[in-house]
């Protein structure tokens, strides 16, 4: 603000010494005055910088939008079964090939996912992923989201490899409580 | 017929009168969806799809069940038609799930691809869709009802195709359903099974995920495979047979094997073994590592360079203290050509033996001899093709069951018969099913085929109908062998021969050579210019005489003259039932993927590649000759081929001899610089490159690629210097007859030698109890009370 009112000014001054008009630098000064003054107001304002990592909460001072894409979540159903049917949509998505997935087929005696099929084995590779949100578009059954994770910062690539293990959301804190206890006892 | 001419879309076609529509549109380019319509079976106009407008007729009609005629204007695509398939499609969703997340035909689905197309995924029914649970006909097929469009493609493809009639349908109307033939009622546990060949064409037919097979349900998807075309080891007919592919830790597994290429001389058809039953190839009991007996008596995994220096300098040694001719090879009708030729020509100029033999399982040799010079009365060979088997307007089949032991010769026999009106005649000593499809039959007594060809001779109705016939292919099964069958060669004169075998590659074993009378291509011992010329690439002489059969081997290895024995892909102890205490005194080495029987006697067992691991050629019981691909991988395994060249090296013999490869090839018969020395021609033209392009071979650098050994197969032996590399390499089938003059017919000392495996749908070999599906059909077929098979006449 303060360097276009200046440049202007400039102009303006070059222009008024062709004319001769005196009161141009009035006319500047007083430019350059309401230039500073919105410089030293916002000065004061308080700050908005985000306090990670030394902030409050478990995010410790980071701020997340809503639709911020970080880490995936493998997402249960209102029963606490895994959501994912293994249909490998996320996978043939995936323009960075990063989703590997072994399917296997549920039981009467061992279900883990509502439909016929479920996903025994389903790795994201973070070293390749590029958080494009892809795999979710192509969920059929909303399994897979982008959760707000974003410390995957590691100094071993092999621990980029997240298994379902560590992508699936836990019982706890993935149900509405009502179905918390429903959930539990079947798991 | 008469050529017609009609237009399609604007543009003029032609086509022969008869055609129906929808194949006259397919041949010009322009497609026509249909689900009820299939290629060679009847016509049965259920799905609507095909539906197009014809000028002139009141309503829409269905192409295929139009035929063709002049002055035809038939439009395929247009608003009022979009609009007959798109209602025709809600229809059908109407009650099928939209599980196609999970659903195995997700991706390869006739009725996603029409839904995408036409854009149908909204339904006007409020009403809850009708579920019904998976049902499990058997444990290769399942049915999932709410899937089946009722195109009744499964229906006919059982019917008709396969002549078995196990699938039928239930109820009338909206209410009806696919069932199998045994009702909940007669089956043990109280559910709906399917009693048949389990060959799964059903599965193959469904356009949809109605029928899914037991053996892929679940696993994958159909994009996240490699698919590979490849001939199926099993039995001797030459399918291909197109395997699903994934990547594991141990290298690549096969999911699923089904026809999807179609590519292959058996058109639409797979069997249940080419379709389910590869699954030993992932076996848990596999090898994979090397297993050297140690002094305690027990086999212990060692590293490869350990055990095959140990195993090249024993053999050498043995070789050299006790002579070449107390040296055994067995090879194997499982293996490639080139594994094969490789084998026999180790065993005759390395080890310096004619003492090579391999489980024969068919009398090819007679067949070579007999036929040999001979030709039909337009002058062709009179070797037959197994296209000849779908083509020729009469058939004579003499012994054998192709029903169980040969399911493609019996689906084209089926096919001609039904679809060309072909004549089969049946002589057999059983009523086997391909009787139903007779002209006529001739019963024979059991072991009475001698007597059967002597009454060819004589004017009876049969033998009449037979010659009267003049482009007749007679199809031999394994009963026939020696002296009965050169009898029966010369009995019909101008018909065309094929011998049934089993597994993939017998009668590439027995063209190769791997037979302890004859040089590959049934050339001679003595004389003839293969003979010399392993006798210039060898460390000795190749003996004139012949070696010892298999038989024999295991003779002298009980009398104590055999010190060593080498078994390539072969379970002899068992199949031939020989008493474990012959082989105590002999140094043994075995190539195989499991721990057989002959393989825990073996003092060295290298862990091998099966024929779905490696790449080459095969040669089916008819002489057509295929190309191998390699569709699967594991670790720790070395295929045949780089396993007798590297046994060869560590014998102490050049490399270079046995495979020719790399700089310094030399061909056997050209001698002096065929350019490798360039020296001061260096700069000009590759006059190497330009002999080899002239003679048809290519320059090698590795000795463990087995188109080296092909390059030296097309030139020595006869009937397959004729190969065309182009027809090969493209996948394609190729008829190969062992041409030459002066064939040796040899004297078979024992009738036992030649062993049928008498395999039937559900078992191939030692490979039967190292597949798990084929043991879950089994038990299956077992347990179903009733015999629906015999039960159909």
């Amino acid at each position: 603000m303060g360097y276009f009112g200046l440049r202007s000014a400039v102009k303006i001054s070059q222009r008024a010494s062709y004319t001769g008009d005196h009161m141009s630098i009035i006319k500047n000064v007083t430019a350059i005055a309401k230039g500073m003054g919105i410089t030293l107001r916002e000065g004061f304002q308080p700050t908005e910088v985000e306090n990670y990592p030394d902030g409050k909460g478990p995010l410790r001072g980071a701020r997340l939008e809503q639709r911020f894409r970080g880490k995936h979540e493998l997402q249960r159903d209102e029963n606490g079964l895994e959501k994912c049917v293994a249909c490998f949509l996320c996978a043939a998505a995936c323009p960075s090939n990063c989703i590997y997935i072994e399917a296997a087929e549920n039981t009467e005696t061992v279900r883990i996912s509502s439909a016929e099929r479920y996903a025994k084995v389903y790795n994201i590779d973070y070293n390749r992923c590029i958080f494009c949100g892809y795999c979710v578009e192509a969920c059929p059954t909303d399994a897979i989201t982008h959760g707000h994770g974003f410390e995957l910062a590691s100094l071993n690539a092999t621990s980029m490899v997240m298994r379902k293990e560590d992508l699936l959301v836990s019982i706890k804190t993935g149900l509405p409580d009502a179905n918390k206890v429903h959930a539990e006892a079947v798991s | 017929m008469p050529d017609v001419n009609f237009i399609v879309d604007g543009k003029k076609l032609t086509a022969p009168a008869g055609t129906l529509l929808i194949d006259a549109c397919k041949s010009a380019g322009i497609e026509i969806p249909a689900f009820c319509y299939y290629p060679g079976l009847s016509l049965q106009a259920a799905c609507r799809m095909c539906v197009v407008r014809i000028e002139k007729a009141p309503k829409l009609g269905t192409a295929c069940t139009t035929t063709v005629a002049e002055g035809m204007n038939v439009t395929t695509e247009s608003p009022e038609i979009a609009q007959a398939r798109k209602a025709t499609l809600q229809l059908l969703l109407g009650n099928h799930p939209l599980d196609c997340p999970v659903c195995d035909a997700g991706g390869e689905c006739e009725l996603q691809d029409m839904t995408f197309k036409y854009g149908a995924a909204d339904s006007f029914y409020a009403e809850p869709k009708n579920h019904r649970e998976e049902q499990k006909w058997s444990p290769v097929v399942y049915f999932d009802r709410p899937r089946c469009i009722l195109c009744y493609r499964c229906v006919r493809m059982c019917g008709e195709g396969m002549d078995i009639f196990a699938l039928g349908v239930q109820n009338r109307g909206s209410s009806s359903i696919i069932a199998p033939n045994v009702a909940p009622s007669e089956s043990p546990d109280h559910m709906a099974a399917l009693d048949c060949e389990q060959c799964g064409m059903c599965i193959d037919a469904c356009p949809v995920g109605a029928l899914t097979s037991g053996t892929y349900r679940y696993k994958t998807r159909p994009w996240e495979m490699n698919h590979v075309a490849t001939v199926c080891t099993h039995c001797g007919d030459g399918c291909k047979t197109t395997l699903g592919v994934r990547s594991v830790n141990e290298g690549s597994e096969i999911v699923r094997g089904d026809n999807r290429d179609k590519s292959g001389m058996n058109g639409d058809f797979l069997c249940n073994k080419g379709r389910y039953a590869f699954d030993f190839a992932n076996n848990i009991e596999r090898l994979s590592s090397p297993l050297v007996r140690q002094s305690d008596g027990k086999l212990k995994p060692v590293s490869w360079e350990e055990a095959l220096t140990f195993a090249g300098k024993k053999l050498r040694e043995l070789r050299d203290a006790k002579g070449a001719n107390s040296i055994g090879v067995i090879g194997s009708n499982r293996t490639t050509n080139e594994e094969s030729y490789l084998l026999q020509k180790f065993a005759r100029t390395v080890i310096g033996t004619n003492n090579i033999d391999h489980h024969r399982t068919a009398d090819f040799v007679t067949l070579a001899t007999a036929l040999q010079g001979t030709t039909t009365a337009d002058g062709k060979p009179r070797f037959a093709s197994q296209r000849c088997v779908e083509k020729s307007p009469a058939i004579l089949l003499i012994g054998g069951d192709p029903t169980n032991e040969a399911p493609l010769t019996a689906w084209n026999i089926r096919t001609n018969v039904r679809l060309n009106k072909a004549r089969l005649y049946v002589a057999n000593h059983q009523d086997i099913k391909l009787k139903r499809q007779a002209k006529a039959f001739a019963p024979v007594a059991e072991f009475g085929y001698a007597a059967f060809i002597d009454s060819l001779a004589s004017a009876n109705d049969f033998s009449t109908a037979v010659k009267a016939e003049e482009k007749l292919v007679v199809v031999v099964g394994n009963e026939l062998r020696g002296g009965e069958l050169a009898k029966l060669i010369a009995a019909l004169p101008h018909a065309k021969f094929a011998l049934l075998a089993d597994y993939a590659n017998s009668r590439g074993a027995s063209d190769m050579g791997v037979l302890p009378d004859v040089l590959p291509g049934y050339q001679s011992l003595k004389g003839s210019t293969l003979a010399s010329e392993y006798g210039a690439a060898g460390q000795s002489q190749v003996a004139d005489a012949p070696g010892l059969d298999l038989l024999g081997m295991f003779d002298a290895a009980s009398a104590g003259h055999l010190s060593a024995l080498y078994v390539v892909g072969s379970n002899p102890i068992k199949r031939f039932g020989i008493d474990a205490s012959a082989l105590k005194n002999t140094f043994v080495i075995v190539q195989d993927m499991f721990l057989t029987e002959t393989a825990v006697l073996a003092d060295v067992v290298f862990p091998a590649a099966n024929l779905y691991e490696k790449a080459g050629s095969v040669t089916n019981s008819y002489g057509d000759l295929q190309l191998v691909a390699k569709a699967a991988d594991k670790a720790g395994v070395r295929s045949d081929f780089e396993l007798i060249v590297r046994l060869a090296d560590k014998f102490g013999h050049d490399v270079k001899t046995l495979v020719p490869f790399g700089k310094g090839l030399r061909a056997a018969g050209m001698s002096g610089d065929m350019g490798q020395t360039r020296g001061a021609q260096s700069g000009e033209a590759d006059r190497h490159s330009v002999w080899l392009t002239a003679n048809n071979l290519e320059p090698k650098l590795s000795p463990f690629d087995p188109f080296a050994i092909l390059d030296e197969i097309q030139r020595v032996v006869p009937g397959y210097d004729k190969l065309l590399r182009l027809q090969l390499l493209s996948g394609n089938d190729q008829h190969i007859a062992p041409a030459a003059s002066g064939l040796v017919q040899i004297q078979t000392g024992r009738k036992d030698l030649v062993l049928p495996a008498a395999d039937t749908l559900f078992t191939s070999g030692s490979l039967t109890r190292f597949s798990p599906m084929l043991q879950d059909v089994q038990r299956h077929q077992a347990s179903e009370h009733t015999d629906h098979l015999a039960s159909a006449d």
